[in-house]
Order: C-alpha cells, then structure tokens, then sequence
C-alpha cells in the first residue's frame, strides 16, 4: 500500500496512463501520427526531387508538414478516445466509484493524454521533417538543418499543435461523451468553418485565421506564415484557448451530470 | 453500515427512487429486492455518488461516498456485468483501478486468483464470457479488501456453477463481518443467501425486515414478495 492518507492527483494519473497505454487504440493512433507525417514529408520530398524550378528550403519545409493535417486527427480522436471509451464500455462507472473527485479524473487523463499527445506529435513533426530531408538527398533542393532557429520553430510548433489537438479531442470527449458525436464535432470544429470561406468571399480571412486548420497550415506549419493570419505563436495561443475552453466545459458537465 | 435517508431520484419524468430509507448492517447479506425497474440500481448508483439524489443522503461508515479516502479500500461494487473496455485485458483493467486508490499490484493477483480467471488475467475483456466478466467485476470488487460490498443482480447470466459460488462468497463475506449488499429481482435467490431483506417497489420502501420474518407472513417467501409488490406504492411501508 502508499502511504498518504487519501488519493491525489499522482495516484489518478498513474490510473489514467495505466488505461490509456493498456488499449490497442492508443498505440495505433499514435504510430499513424508519426506514419503520416513522416510518409507525407517523404512523398513531399520525393516530388520536389526533380521539380522546376528548384524547390527552396521553405518551400520543402512547409510541404513536408503537411501530414500533420492528418495527424492532428489522430491525436485528437487519441483524446476523445481517453473519454469516450469509458462511457461507450461503462468503465466510467468503476472510474469514479474508485475515484469520485471527477475533475481530478479529468485533470489526470488531460495530462496523460496532453504528455502523450505533445510527445507524438513533436516526435511525428520532426519525423516529417527529416524524412522531406532524407528524400531529396542529391538533388538540387537546398537542405536545411534543425539548428536554424527559422527551421527548427515550426517544426516545434507543429508538434506542439498536435499536442494541443489532443487536449482539444479529450476536451471535447467529456462534453460530448458518445465516441461517434464527438469525433464528429472534432472534425467540426477543425475543418468545417472552412465552408465559410465560400459565404465569406476575401473578407473571411478575419474571421478564418481562427479556424485550427487554417492556424496549422497557414501560420504554425510555415516557416513564414501566410500574410494577413496569425503569427505561429499567437495560433498556438489561439489553440490553448480553445483546449482550455473545451476542457472547462468538459469538466463543469462531468461534475454536475449523472454518471 | 450504510445509512440511506430520504432518498429521492427522478429521471426526467420518471421518479426513480421514492423517499427511500433504510440502513445496511455489517455481519450478514442484506438482499435489495423489487421487480425490474423498481430502482435498485438507481439506489446503487446513488449510494456510489455516480448519480447525485434529488433529495436525501447516504452514509456510509458515517461519512458520504465523495469524502472517502481511499473509495476501492472501503466499498467494492458490482454494477454491470459488462463495465470493461473490450480491448483492456482483466489484468490491466484491476492494475488501472488498483492504482488509483493506492493498492499494491500483488492485491491484483490474489483478487484475480481468488475469482478463477489468473489464466486468463491477460485475454482481452471483449472475447469474456458473461460469467467471466461477472468474476473480473467481482474481483474489481474485492481488490481493496473493503468492508463494504454492493452488488447488482450478481447471479444474472451465471451457469449453475458460478451462482453456487458467488453465494457462497457472499454468505463468507457476510459472516467476515463485512457489509453485503445484494440485489435481485428473484425472491428465491436471496432466500439461499440473505439474512435480511429491503424490499422496494416503484421507488419505495415496502418492506425491511427479515427473511424468516417475511416468510411466516404468507404461505411461501415468494407469495409473501409479489403480494407486497403487488400492492406496490398504494400500501403503506411495511417495515420490521
């Protein structure tokens, strides 16, 4: 037995990283970030191999990140995942029956999930990267290193949205709770807004710029972001936001509603 | 010893659990008996904090269930039978919930051992049979050793076998001194394991009394169960 004369917060972590790395799921959601990003930075690669004009090092980087469109995906629905699978099994029951503080519960899978999903998405990020390195190895396309500060940030950044799309999905998992409906909003909230660029016409850049998969591609994954959206620190403000919003109307529906 | 004290649960329009009141004494299985849909399991829940009561409270060990220090060392649940990830294995499900509440992982080998499953403490939980998932659930039960045990319907789906050995694990749990708390819709069952019976219909309390004491009422413990169901909520509480 532990000594302590209560639960705290490191026993419920210990029970959360116990769930989630004892589901096949997980393994799988994370291994297919990685797969992906590092599939698209070798495919993007191998393009600009014999591509005119001779691709610059930007041009290549930016491109090479382009898995974490998908990735994100996963690592978001990892998240749901983390809350939704209890619900659709019960297990959420034996969950809070063994620990009934449920915002502690929510505090721990966040930041099991939030670990994993950072250390995925950084190791997935820099995997795009050097495998868009690796593929235009002797060609004329000009390298490019991590050690560049201007290299290295969206790399980073990009490993760090992935982290923060994880947060987003359990967010939305505690408030949805159904696996189904709140993959569904997931993807909603990432790319529908995207159908208001028709509505809009040029003016919808304003409104745009705050839609997560417009902050990924135009401003995080980019050595130099797209003009007129938001710098990749402010996206990256942008997305904590919108995690910390989701989880804080997660957790204020978990503590009132019957389990 | 579980007190519940003027227990009220609606869902929606649905009154659920009716003014309920009641303790659970240590040393002897309490049987939970009503008809499906009478509330016991809204009154398990309940008893659990899972559903928060529109009025009354519970206690148990003088305290409510939120202010438990270590919940798993001091009640041990069975809910459903089937409150598993699919894809978890039973090891890995025990060793979650042993870690939550600070229990050692040599407690998740004996609970295992004690149920029967050690063989197959690593198949995933998905390709369980009902009876299997009844054992892990009664294993999850036991791992902290608590003084309090609550389980819903228990026998449900179990071959002979398994129901000869749970109501022998009750009658041993019950005679350690421990709180058994079990509920059924069959009067028959608890008569082979319970001591003491509350019985409820459509959320009330209609009878809290012994087994032998609900016996001599009528000319069997059965016509004694449906005539007081029966007359459901229209009687008044009939209590011992």
């Amino acid at each position: 037995m532990t000594a302590g004369s209560r639960y705290r917060l490191r026993h419920v972590a210990r029970m959360e990283w116990t769930k989630l790395r004892t589901v096949r799921s997980s393994w799988w959601l994370a291994v297919s970030s990685v797969l992906a990003m590092a599939g698209a930075g070798a495919g993007v690669g191998a393009g600009y191999r014999s591509h005119t004009p001779v691709a610059t090092a930007a041009q290549l980087i930016d491109n090479s990140l382009a898995g974490a469109v998908l990735a994100q995906l996963f690592l978001g629905a990892l998240g749901v995942l983390a809350v939704t699978g209890e619900y659709s099994s019960g297990t959420v029951r034996s969950t809070f029956a063994a620990i009934p503080h449920r915002g502690l519960v929510l505090a721990a899978k966040a930041g099991t999930v939030g670990l994993v999903s950072f250390t995925v998405g950084e190791l997935a990020a820099v995997a795009g990267f050097l495998a868009g390195q690796a593929a235009i190895a002797g060609s004329p396309v000009p390298r490019a290193s991590l050690a560049d500060p201007a290299v290295l940030r969206p790399v980073l950044l990009t490993g760090a949205y992935l982290g923060l799309l994880g947060l987003l999905g359990t967010g939305v998992g505690a408030v949805v709770r159904h696996t189904g409906g709140a993959v569904g909003a997931l993807f909603g909230v990432v790319f529908v807004p995207m159908f208001l660029a028709a509505v809009l016409g040029p003016a919808g850049i304003a409104v745009l710029k705050f839609v997560p998969l417009i902050i990924l591609v135009n401003s995080v994954a980019v050595v130099t972001p797209v003009p007129g959206t938001l710098s990749a620190w402010a996206g990256i403000a942008v997305l904590c936001l919108y995690a910390t919003v989701a989880l804080g109307l997660g957790w204020r529906l978990l503590v009132g509603r019957d389990a | 010893m579980i007190e519940v004290r003027g227990l009220v649960k609606r869902y929606g329009a649905t009154l659920a659990v009716d003014r309920l009141s009641f303790d659970v004494r240590p040393g002897t299985v309490t049987g939970f008996l009503g008809p499906n849909g009478s509330g016991k399991s809204s009154t398990m829940r309940l008893i659990l904090g899972l559903d928060a009561p529109d009025a009354g409270s519970v206690r148990i060990g003088g305290r409510r269930y939120r202010e438990l220090a270590w919940p798993l060392r001091e009640v041990g649940a069975v809910l459903e039978a089937r409150a598993f990830h699919p894809g978890r294995s039973a090891r890995a499900h025990l060793v979650a919930l042993a870690a939550g509440n600070g229990i050692g992982r040599s407690r998740v080998d004996e609970v295992l051992d004690a149920v029967g499953l050690t063989g197959v403490a690593g198949r995933r939980v998905g390709r369980f049979s009902l009876g299997m998932a009844q054992r892990l659930g009664i294993a999850a039960a036991l791992l902290g050793n608590p003084g309090v045990l609550l389980l819903d319907e228990p026998v449900n789906g179990l071959d002979p076998e398994g129901v000869r050995w749970i109501r022998g694990l009750l009658r041993s749990l019950g005679a350690q001194g421990r709180v058994v708390f079990v509920s059924s819709h069959l009067i028959s069952e608890l008569a082979l394991t319970a001591d003491h019976v509350v019985v409820i219909g459509k959320g009330r309390l209609l009878a809290d009394t012994s087994v032998a004491e609900l016996a001599a009422r009528s000319a069997s413990l059965e016509d004694a169960f449906l005539r007081l169901t029966a007359a459901g909520s229209d009687a008044g509480a009939w209590t011992a």
